[in-house]
């Protein structure tokens, strides 16, 4: 079968970070809201099949630059390169399209429907039956609904929300909506998928459950993500390349430990006075 | 003890996505059906309780099948998309001008086709109307739609070609002849009225339970997240006002053909409007359920104002029990705003929830 079948046991590849090709740069982006300036010429890439962390202090802009990879803002300067093409801005449609997923730093589910509605709203795009069709729900549109729900289901059993399908989202526990919204974005089959704190407001049990998720999708799905996160020991494990940001400059980037040891990092987060 | 649904197990992902998974659900919609589809019109034919009368037709049940439709429309945009709109009474007079027109202009054309053409035509309209919604959002969307009830009022009223230039601005409605069946007795009326809501109930239903009902949802609950998911808000706003403008219109086009027979300009005002959005608060936004209960409760509540107290020996005025309308209906939805925003529907759903557990509840 096509798209519909994604396989949750799909083996994984194993070449090292370094040598697997460039999946989406991000070359000499600068971003401003009126005089602030939120971003400043920042270039990094990101590698299929790999996890790379964004990290930095409050306001260094790793939100935005999130914001600009899936083209919810759009750069005044620089290029970001998906696939192989180049944009000068990205718009959301297009970057989901073209398989770009996120999660939220504050979940952004949509509260009023249930943990099942809300992953299904994930395979919006691969969905074509018109609005006629689904009039009708009869034959083929039930079908194509049926042969969806069947990925979703997959995609709950995965992240082991079975109990919760039918329960409407709002009533949920954060860290279970932490999950239903990765589940959302999963649903999506990205290339890409961005994190932004997945980890944030969760006990340490909820962090190692989430963390688990995260390595079993990048390993099994063969998924490439970034993630923003501020718990240093998460992002040092999970990570194998981690860019760092302060004030909108890219200040160190590299493999954890080589970002560990990096002084501007030593700085920015413990604060110098230059 | 019989709202059980303990043992019906779905095996199936086609037996758990159907509309009622519960069986006893299923059966007593069956029942109600049965009764509306077969049993009325009997009860009709033969004049037997009031069921016999004209009455219970033209007063209670033919406007409430209709006001259910136009408060089905309304709910796909306001309920479910969560696109505030006070322009239904605008879409149920393009409805009925539409059909009028298109069976006076164009003769040959069968009544069914007029009726549904002036849906379509509501729907071009919601569509232009529409789109300031790519813009603003809650109270100013609901102003632009105000625009609208104002401009038709207007428009009917002033432009006489819409009337076919009747002095008094009054119209006839033609002869409601549906391929050879001619609707004419208040009991046929009802049969035709209830076609046309079971046909577009069910339409309204699975629209909102597929991809398009999810994509307006989302909309609703969280816009940027939507967008940033792939939903495209242009299409999916503009297609909830489309599918919304076609319903109220084929309402009010079955409004003025089946239920009026004559009408005049203002007879689609603002104040149309705001009953159809009453409805679909008091019964529930964003449930189909809830339209019937809305409509069923706005229809129903004058009349029982009037009866009622006439039975018991306390006889109201025209005036008093028009003030108490009024009154209790601003009253019921401040406490329902306040208590369940999502109207009878939601407390119908929580009483079925409680049923489930009774005798027993733990």
């Amino acid at each position: 079968m096509t798209a519909v079948a994604m396989t949750l046991d799909r083996p994984a590849a194993v070449p090292k970070a370094e040598e697997r090709e460039i999946l989406l740069s991000v070359e000499n982006v600068s971003l401003s809201f009126g005089g602030v300036k939120a971003i400043r010429d920042v270039s990094f890439d990101i590698r299929k099949g790999e996890i790379r962390a964004i990290i930095g202090p409050n306001g260094a802009g790793k939100t935005s630059m999130l914001n600009v990879i899936n083209g919810f803002y759009h750069p005044q300067e620089g290029t970001i390169t998906f696939k192989g093409q180049r944009r000068h801005r990205m718009a959301p449609y297009i970057a989901a399209s073209q398989g770009i997923a996120r999660t939220f730093q504050n979940v952004a589910l949509f509260k009023g429907m249930s943990t099942l509605d809300n992953i299904m709203t994930g395979r919006t795009l691969k969905m074509r039956t018109g609005i006629l069709g689904q009039a009708v729900y009869w034959g083929w549109s039930q079908k194509e609904e049926i042969r969806h729900r069947e990925v979703v289901e997959r995609i709950i059993d995965f992240l082991e929300i079975e109990h919760i399908r039918k329960t409407p989202v709002g009533k949920l526990p954060y860290g279970l909506q932490k999950r239903v919204e990765l589940g959302r974005a999963l649903a999506m089959e990205p290339e890409l998928l961005l994190l932004d704190e997945p980890m944030a407001g969760m006990n340490l049990e909820e962090k190692q459950d989430m963390c688990r998720f995260i390595l079993d999708v990048n390993d099994q799905l063969g998924t490439t993500i970034a993630l923003i996160e501020h718990d240093m020991g998460v992002v040092m494990d999970l990570s194998d390349r981690v860019v760092v940001l302060d004030h909108g400059v890219k200040i160190a980037d590299g493999t954890p430990d080589e970002v560990q040891r990096n002084q501007n990092v030593i700085d920015a987060y413990l604060g110098v006075t230059r | 003890m019989l709202y059980r649904e303990a043992g019906q197990f779905k095996t199936s992902y086609a037996g758990d996505m159907a509309i009622f998974p519960i069986r006893q659900d299923r059966i007593g919609l069956a029942i109600l059906l049965a009764f509306a589809f077969v049993v009325v019109p009997l009860l009709a034919y033969f004049e037997i309780g009031p069921f016999g009368h004209d009455y219970i037709f033209k007063a209670i049940l033919i406007p409430f099948l209709i006001l259910s439709l136009a408060a089905i429309g309304l709910n796909i945009l306001t309920g479910y998309c969560g696109q505030i709109s006070l322009g239904g009474g605008a879409f149920m007079a393009i409805g009925a001008y539409a059909a009028y027109n298109f069976s006076l202009r164009i003769p040959e054309l069968p009544l069914l086709f007029s009726i549904l053409l002036s849906g379509g035509m509501a729907a071009f309209v919601g569509i232009l109307f529409g789109i300031p919604s790519l813009r603003i959002k809650g109270l100013y969307l609901a102003v632009a739609t105000l625009a609208a009830q104002f401009f038709f009022d207007w428009l009917f009223l002033r432009v006489p070609w819409f009337t076919n230039y009747t002095p008094s601005g009054s119209v006839n409605a033609p002869e409601l002849n549906f391929f050879g069946w001619v609707v004419n007795t208040p009991a046929e009326r009802y049969m035709l009225a209830l076609m046309f809501v079971t046909v577009f109930a069910v339409i309204a239903k699975n629209l909102t339970r597929g991809n398009i009902g999810r994509q307006w949802m989302a909309i609703r609950d969280m816009d940027i997240a939507a967008e940033l998911m792939g939903i495209r808000p242009l299409y999916a706003k503009l297609s909830a006002f489309a599918i919304s403008s076609f319903f109220i219109g084929v309402a009010g086009a079955l409004w003025a053909f089946v239920h009026l027979g004559s009408w005049e300009p203002l007879t689609f005002n603002i104040e149309r409007s705001f009953q159809l959005l009453f409805m679909v608060i008091i019964g529930g936004l964003g449930s189909i359920l809830g339209c019937f209960l809305g409509a069923a409760f706005i229809l129903i509540l004058p009349i029982f104002l009037d009866q009622v107290p006439h039975a018991m020996g306390v006889p109201l005025s025209v005036e008093t029990v028009s003030h108490l309308v009024y009154i209790i209906t601003g009253a019921l939805i401040c406490f329902l705003l306040i208590v369940e925003p999502h109207g009878f529907a939601r407390l119908w759903a929580i009483a079925k929830e409680k049923l489930r557990l009774w005798p027993f509840p733990y």
